[in-house]
């Protein structure tokens, strides 16, 4: 297991290479001038040409990217454009905010998606498992801004039970983490459903119902391990998924993570705070990733560590 | 299925009974919350490009002088009287006694030349250097007395020593936190009627009231600057009561929150001018029939109202109302009138039409992409088949700073706004021939020997009465000429809660509640 779980960390090597320089051209391939951008519309030219060899844009591009890769290997992911203060130490405060939201977030989508998911595959074609998957669908279809702003219209307008936006106690988590978990929700749900009928029509499931098991234990014991497999690899793509989906939750509730501070870094072309975001996000895609594989070999004895 | 329906239509109706009854007049809330959208960039008066920005470090840091917007003048304020000598290359400014930094110490002649100076340093980054950049030497004969000596006669500076980029630093705050780190923390170093408490990234900045504050005392204790990019949360949390006061809300709702009972809406002109800028180097736009055409062609009223919401007024020169200089050339605007721009199409040989790309920004400005579309659909009437672009600001700017030669522009919208009340600021950033991209920002590449000579003359004399008689020639000249679509100047708005009194929007995008009351 342990040489298993090495392996794959070598693979991220080179993917995690490719990542930083495909982050590294498109940031630099997109037109504008960020220098221009950050200067200032009323800006001098000499403003302007300064500020680009303080930001070393005035060096080829293959110079600027071994620079970035070093100092990025030391921890060290250069200094915001926008506002002159060190990336890493920006991405740190922020870091928190987004952490929260997410794991708040796949939890809670876990939670009711798999919940909602058994309900449906055990009452199969009911208008119960009708209604669950009505909902499964709204909630892939919705946008999460509307969402977002229904559910603040209708929780802090009309009701005034929670804060409309804004990162403070636990009350601050409810609706951003319940609009970023809606569609998590569905999609687990969906698939928890379709794999817990799958699994129930197989012979094992037979073979349990037939030797007289009650139906709760035919359903919990047997089909859900199995069922389980592939939902374990959704689960672990939507924390992912979350992360780039707490960019617009984020910028809706106004809540202080590294989504928003992306949307701010583009809008602005603050270079080294993009690249360093875009690296981190890939860094925790590659680590989850790691994990699901590490649990799927865990779950399914068939998987091999080879 | 039909049950469910009706549990939804029950659950809305035990929601509207819910809802609370609109809040009671009650004591003055410890803390002032504003919801602004963005997060500031920098807390460094140097450094400031965007208003709302500027806006927050004016609570905490003053200029010499500050500009009455009823009055329309410029009034004391650290500096109590300044005096102009014969030939415009001396000014001096007598400092008012008695005001301290708020780290203590007191704001001294010293104090107004370091920060003049450091205005001025190559080394400090000031994207707006040009404010000052007439001053050559600034001397302090006396403690309480600042001589700035001019290299040329400007009649503009004075106007610009208004800017938040010129407010006073305390040298030995600057000292303490170091220059560079102006940008993040501002403890001690200003003058203002609140002090600098703290900056959480993305969250809040939060200033707290000067105890020792040489002017009338404000209501409220502390003001914090919630950062709320959606405009649409700024408003639920305003109607939530998370916040007393939320910047710009959705267009569309201004209406909607005029007639809230717990709302006001704050609405007021600025001098922001919204055109589409022709390029009169390509194609048809060479010709002066086919932009007048054009000016004809396009109903700024009725786009105004069913667009806009009517927030914006119709430009009746190329420089807006409240600017020094303003001559109103034509008042109303181009009227609508397709049939004058269908023959003046004709006459100029494009009877039949043409095609052009058609670029506008997307939220940059008040509904930019609706109204581009309304202005295609229009030009549409006469024949002109305008194919509506848009692209993300930094990629537009890129766009259109691009030289003659190699530009792909046709038309664009644009919107211009100057810092300080001058005709001076749209006039020769946008129709002097040497402010074309890439050099500057004047996308219409509009060239006139006569307008470039009027407008050279304006900014370098101080006689003001010669310098009216020079812009009102040059902005008649450009009207006719019609390098631009001109369309209108657009107002700024914030929406507050009812109790909030006294919040008034200036000519300058900025919003003035430091003395806003409560009742």
């Amino acid at each position: 297991m342990g040489r298993y779980i090495l392996r794959r960390l070598l693979y991220a090597v080179p993917t995690l290479l490719g990542v930083t320089v495909v982050i590294f051209l498109m940031v630099r391939l997109i037109p504008g001038d960020p220098a221009r951008l950050i200067a200032g519309l009323l800006a001098t030219e000499e403003e302007v040409a300064r500020l680009r060899v303080e930001l070393g844009l005035h060096r080829p591009l293959h110079e600027q990217y071994l620079r970035f890769l070093g100092a990025a290997l030391r921890g060290d992911l250069g200094i915001s454009a926008a506002t002159r203060t060190p990336v890493a130490a920006e991405i740190g405060s922020r870091l928190r905010a987004t952490v929260t939201l997410a794991v708040t977030s796949t939890a809670l989508a876990t939670l009711f998606g798999l919940v909602a998911g058994i309900v449906s595959a055990t009452t199969a074609n009911s208008p119960l498992d009708y209604a669950v998957m009505v909902a499964a669908l709204v909630g892939v279809s919705v946008p999460v801004f509307w969402l977002g702003i229904m559910l603040m219209l209708l929780f802090a307008v009309r009701l005034r039970w929670l804060p409309a936006g804004g990162y403070g106690g636990p009350a601050h988590l409810i609706l951003p983490s319940l609009t970023l978990a809606a569609f998590s929700t569905a999609i687990i749900a969906r698939m928890t459903r379709g794999s817990l009928l799958e699994t129930l029509g197989m012979d094992f499931v037979r073979t349990a119902r037939a030797k007289g098991l009650p139906p709760r234990q035919v359903v919990t014991r047997h089909a859900l391990r199995n069922a389980l497999i592939p939902v374990i690899t959704v689960v672990g793509l939507q924390f992912g998924a979350l992360l780039g989906g707490a960019v617009l939750t984020e910028t809706t509730f106004a809540w202080p993570g590294i989504g928003r501070l992306l949307v701010s870094a583009i809008t602005a072309r603050d270079y080294p705070v993009i690249q360093g975001i875009v690296l981190l996000f890939a860094l925790a895609f590659v680590l989850v990733n790691l994990t699901v594989d590490v649990l799927y070999a865990y779950v399914d004895p068939r998987i091999r560590y080879e | 299925m039909r049950g469910r329906l009706h549990g939804v239509l029950l659950l809305c109706v035990v929601l509207a009974a819910l809802a609370s009854p609109p809040a009671q007049a009650q004591a003055p809330p410890r803390t002032l919350r504003i919801a602004v959208g963005i997060d500031a960039d920098t807390l460094d008066p140097a450094g400031q490009t965007t208003t709302t920005v500027a806006n927050m470090v004016d609570y905490i840091y003053e200029t010499l002088v500050a500009y009455d917007y009823r009055e329309n003048r410029v009034v004391p304020h650290l500096a109590t009287r300044w005096q102009v000598s014969r030939d415009g290359l001396t000014y001096t400014f007598t400092l008012r006694s008695g005001v301290r930094f708020h780290d203590g110490t007191p704001l001294t002649a010293e104090a107004v030349k370091f920060t003049l100076e450091r205005l001025l340093d190559p080394r400090t980054r000031v994207p707006t250097r040009f404010l000052i950049d007439a001053i050559e030497e600034v001397q302090t004969p006396t403690p309480q007395t600042v001589r700035l000596v001019l290299s040329k006669p400007s009649p503009t500076l004075l106007t610009n020593l208004t800017y938040t980029t010129t407010a006073i630093i305390s040298p030995t705050a600057a000292q303490r936190i170091g220059a560079a780190n102006l940008t993040r923390d501002a403890t001690g170093a200003g003058t203002g009627p609140y002090m600098f408490k703290e900056w959480v990234r993305g969250t809040h900045i939060l200033v707290t009231r000067n105890p020792n504050y040489w002017g009338p005392r404000p209501v409220f204790e502390e003001v914090m600057f919630r950062i709320v990019p959606d405009a649409g949360a700024r408003e639920a949390m305003l109607l939530a009561g998370d916040v007393h006061m939320a910047m710009l809300p959705p267009a569309p709702d201004v209406r909607r929150l005029r007639e809230h009972p717990n709302v006001t809406m704050v609405v007021a002109p600025t001098d922001r001018i919204i055109f589409v800028a022709m390029n009169t180097q390509w194609g048809p736009f060479k010709d002066a029939r086919v932009r007048q055409a054009m000016n004809y062609a396009v109903n700024k009223k009725a786009i105004l109202s069913s667009v806009l919401f009517d927030l914006g007024t119709v430009a009746d020169s190329p420089c807006p109302g409240m600017m020094f200089g303003h001559h109103p050339v034509q008042p109303g605007g181009w009227p609508f009138n397709p049939i004058k721009a269908k023959q003046l199409l004709r006459e100029a040989g494009v009877g039949n039409g043409f095609e052009v790309t058609f670029l506008t920004p997307t939220g940059r400005y008040i509904q930019d992409f609706q109204f581009a579309q309304a202005i295609a659909a229009q030009l549409r009437n006469v024949g002109i088949r305008a194919n509506v672009a848009t692209m993300d600001w930094p990629s537009y700017v890129a766009e259109i700073t691009q030289p003659p030669e190699r530009t792909r522009l046709q038309m664009l919208v644009l919107g211009w706004a100057w810092v300080v009340l001058d005709c001076d600021g749209v006039l020769f950033g946008q129709f002097h021939s040497s402010q074309h991209p890439n050099r500057g920002l004047a996308p219409a590449f509009y060239r006139n020997a006569r307008v470039d000579a009027l407008l050279e003359e304006a900014r370098t004399i101080v006689d003001q009465e010669r310098r009216k008689a020079l812009y009102r020639e040059a902005q008649t000249i450009i009207w006719n000429e019609a390098p631009w679509i001109f369309l209108w100047t657009q107002k700024w708005y914030v929406a507050t809660v009812k109790n909030l009194r006294g919040v008034s929007i200036t000519p300058i995008e900025k919003w003035d509640a430091i003395h806003a009351t409560w009742q």
